[in-house]
């Protein structure tokens, strides 16, 4: 009798102290989503209450972290990990939001069609695919009918999706690296997926016309290589990064004007825009516009990879610096050019075109120079014409012809009484 | 809240404060714009106009005690202003989340009830971060959690590096029981084709959930034969615990497989299709096949645990799928005359 009463008054103790079961459903999962999943499956051994607690968690992420390294070969760890993951999928019970897999011995292995298709049958939001190595994956028809899906980021899969594919009608968020895909099929899915917010693309390939129909894109990143971009009907996007990797040639069909306008004239509230890689030749063959048809009056940040020894490319970038009026910060890349197929710039054009007025410029980084007449003259224009300029910073290729350069920008003028020039080691 | 909605408030509300009533009954005044940083209280005070006097004090969740809500407001307080810097909040919240595991738990729960994600945010995380990497035993003792799970139901046969032999035994017994019926059945049922292959999946499941990974063949049946004695009766037993198990109890085997891992050997096959996986589950790991394991049974402790088994057998019989119930009535006939069978003979009757 007496032992009953104790073991009750015990219970109630415990029930007292222990606070952490009888926290409520969503934190519980909100603390179990944050552990990794081997601590999280842990959990069922606890006690009574958390036998089971875990398989409700809407988050499985499955990453380098889930098996332990494995000192045989690679087959047994990634046996491992299918047998692990195949155990979670199978005892889990509720609804799976977010689903990731990123393991770096995950490869080649059709089980991730398996889980794929239990995936498909839940109603999951966030799925994350990275297969580190091997050939591209080729993804089941099953994924493209994942209704539900908000975010959706691949890694080194192939794509080709049924030609029942109506898009994902909740799709925000687009994430495609190392990707395979047809040109329609790249199309249809962009245009499919209304409320897309952010996308990017990065080393593709199957597509190489990027025609960007989004009426709810805001983010836009990509790099890769492609011959031809527009952007229609895609008034809400604020941030653009594009990057061309290749180097393509005059003689193509590059040689248009008219690239400036699909480009430019449906990004009226661009804030960010970043210019990578071999895009400003892009944009440059055939030459610049003295200034776009319409300003860009949101641009706030501008950086551009150029190639200072190039006039097209030259003209190229004053023709977007004299079109931002409200810009605040500029970062200028020197690209280095093994061949210089271009004549060198030798006069100075700074007094003869450009009188631009970057009334805001605060911040301009210059980085990669190496002292040649051009790089000087954008220097002493950019100094010239941004009268609250703050800070400049220098940052040389190399520690050639250092002395010169510093004597140089010494002389400048400049407009702005506070502008600091900082000149930094390369 | 919106600014528009401070509009229409303000001219009502000439005072800056607002008045608080813990479960406890005790009342409190705190500054307007620390105590509208927490949406419960902002929309009891837009929705219900309340708090704005002593009389009519918003009445918090039962889950806010003055402790906490006192902790909650120097939350509130701190962040509520608008120019600080990512780096200082983040440091405040470093320190601020500093407390024993009891507090913790309680602050949680109470800036929950008063819809404060930051908060939940920062302390869900700080629980994690106690939770991760320590052993069960550890977090019951931090977190004061009963230890209320039978031993059965904690050892899922696979935590083979634990420190009792006991265990050790158990899963190697069950192991070979598991072995030894996939032997008969596979015997059993060579010449038949559908139902072979039904069989083989549920087998398969079976293993599957238990851990059982790749692991290479083994010519087993001399050594088994030895073991006949007395083991049979179990065999079909193990697999009905390994059914509990796969109704049940499968979690407890994910968890501990994951934690420290079977050593297997690896398969030399890459193929993920079933029918490879079978084929490799049939095969054993060469550790179960040592002959130690009978001078290290204590025929006593190995009664015990066959009448635990057994006893597992009784309370799942209904559950089982029939092929199932086939084989328990195999062994049921089978266990009066375990004595007569010797090394030589075959399993099959």
């Amino acid at each position: 009798m007496l032992q009953k009463q104790r073991e009750a008054s015990s219970f109630e103790i415990e029930m007292e102290l222990d606070k952490l079961s009888s926290l409520p459903g969503h934190v519980i999962d909100q603390i179990l989503s944050q552990l990794p999943i081997k601590d999280a499956v842990r959990t069922s051994v606890l006690s009574r209450k958390w036998r089971y607690r875990w398989a409700k968690i809407p988050h499985l992420v499955f990453d380098n972290q889930c098996v332990p390294v494995p000192s045989q070969d690679q087959t047994s760890g990634k046996n491992k990990l299918i047998h692990i993951i195949d155990h979670v999928l199978l005892l889990h019970n509720g609804p799976i939001q977010k689903f990731k897999l990123s393991h770096r011995d995950l490869i080649g292995i059709s089980d991730v069609d398996r889980w794929i298709l239990y995936l498909s049958r839940s109603t999951i939001k966030e799925f994350v695919l990275e297969i580190w190595k091997g050939q591209r994956y080729k993804l089941p028809s099953c994924l493209f009918s994942f209704e539900n899906l908000i975010h959706l980021e691949l890694f080194n899969c192939l794509l080709k999706p049924p030609s029942t594919f109506k898009g994902f009608r909740s799709l925000k968020s687009l994430d495609l690296q190392h990707v395979t895909l047809a040109q329609d099929a790249f199309e249809n899915l962009i245009s499919s997926c209304p409320l897309l917010e952010k996308l990017t693309l990065m080393n593709f390939d199957g597509f190489t016309h990027l025609k960007i129909d989004s009426p709810n894109l805001q983010f836009f990143d990509i790099g890769g290589v492609f011959e031809y971009i527009s952007f229609e009907n895609t008034f809400q996007l604020t941030l653009v990064s594009v990057g061309l990797y290749a180097n393509r040639s005059d003689g193509d069909m590059f040689l248009e004007a008219i690239k400036w306008h699909r480009f430019f004239t449906n990004l009226p509230h661009v804030r960010r825009l970043e210019i990578q890689c071999h895009f400003l030749k892009y944009l440059a063959t055939g030459g610049a516009p003295r200034m776009l048809p319409k300003p860009c009056s949101d641009l706030n940040y501008l950086s551009m990879r150029i190639n200072f020894n190039d006039w097209e490319e030259n003209s190229a970038a004053l023709c977007i610096l004299s079109s931002s009026p409200n810009l605040l910060e500029l970062e200028l890349l020197a690209r280095a050019e093994e061949h210089n197929a271009v004549e060198k710039v030798t006069y100075s054009w700074v007094e003869d075109h450009y009188k631009c007025h970057l009334e805001h410029l605060r911040l301009v980084k210059i980085a990669g120079i190496s002292g040649i007449r051009s790089e000087l003259d954008f220097i002493r224009f950019l100094l010239l014409y941004s009268p609250l300029l703050e800070r400049m910073t220098i940052k040389p290729a190399s520690l050639d012809g250092g002395w010169d350069l510093m004597k140089e920008l010494l002389r400048f003028r400049r407009a702005s009484v506070q502008a600091e020039i900082v000149y930094l080691d390369p | 809240m919106s600014e528009a909605d401070m509009a229409v408030i303000k001219p009502e509300m000439m005072k800056s404060y607002i008045w608080l009533q813990t479960a406890d009954g005790l009342i409190q005044q705190v500054e307007q714009e620390v105590a509208m940083f927490c949406p419960m209280i902002c929309q009891e005070v837009i929705q219900k106009g309340v708090g704005s006097s002593k009389n009519y004090a918003i009445s918090l969740p039962q889950r806010v005690n003055p402790a906490m809500l006192s902790l909650i407001l120097d939350y509130c307080r701190f962040h509520q202003v608008p120019g600080r810097s990512n780096k200082e909040r983040k440091s405040f919240d470093e320190k601020f989340i500093r407390m024993d595991t009891k507090r913790l738990c309680e602050l949680t729960s109470a800036a929950d009830s008063l819809q404060l994600k930051p908060l939940v945010d920062l302390t869900s995380r700080a629980l994690a971060r106690i939770i991760e990497g320590k052993t069960p035993e550890e977090i019951r003792e931090i977190f004061h959690l009963p230890d209320d799970l039978t031993e059965e139901e904690k050892l899922e046969p696979l935590k083979n590096t634990t420190d009792d032999p006991r265990i050790r035994l158990l899963n190697r017994l069950y192991a070979k029981k598991r072995k030894e019926l996939k032997e008969r059945e596979k015997l059993k049922n060579a010449g038949i084709g559908e139902e072979h292959v039904d069989d083989r999946s549920v087998d398969d499941l079976l293993s599957f959930i238990n851990g059982d990974s790749k692991m290479t063949k083994a010519s087993k049946n001399k050594k088994k034969n030895r073991r006949r004695k007395g083991q049979e009766k179990n065999a079909f037993l193990t697999e009905s615990m390994e059914t509990d198990k796969m109704e049940t109890n499968g979690l407890n085997s994910v968890g501990l497989d994951v934690e420290h891992g079977i050593d297997c050997q690896a398969s030399p096959s890459e193929s993920s299709k079933l029918q490879d996986m079978e084929e490799d589950i049939l095969a054993r790991k060469v550790e179960f096949d040592d002959g130690d394991m009978d001078d290290e049974i204590d025929p006593a402790l190995k009664e015990k645990i066959d009448r635990e088994v057994e006893d597992f057998a009784r309370i799942l019989k209904i559950d089982w799928p029939e092929r199932m119930q086939e084989i328990l009535s195999l062994g049921q006939e089978r266990r009066p005359v375990h004595s007569s069978l010797n090394g030589s003979s075959s399993l099959r009757k």
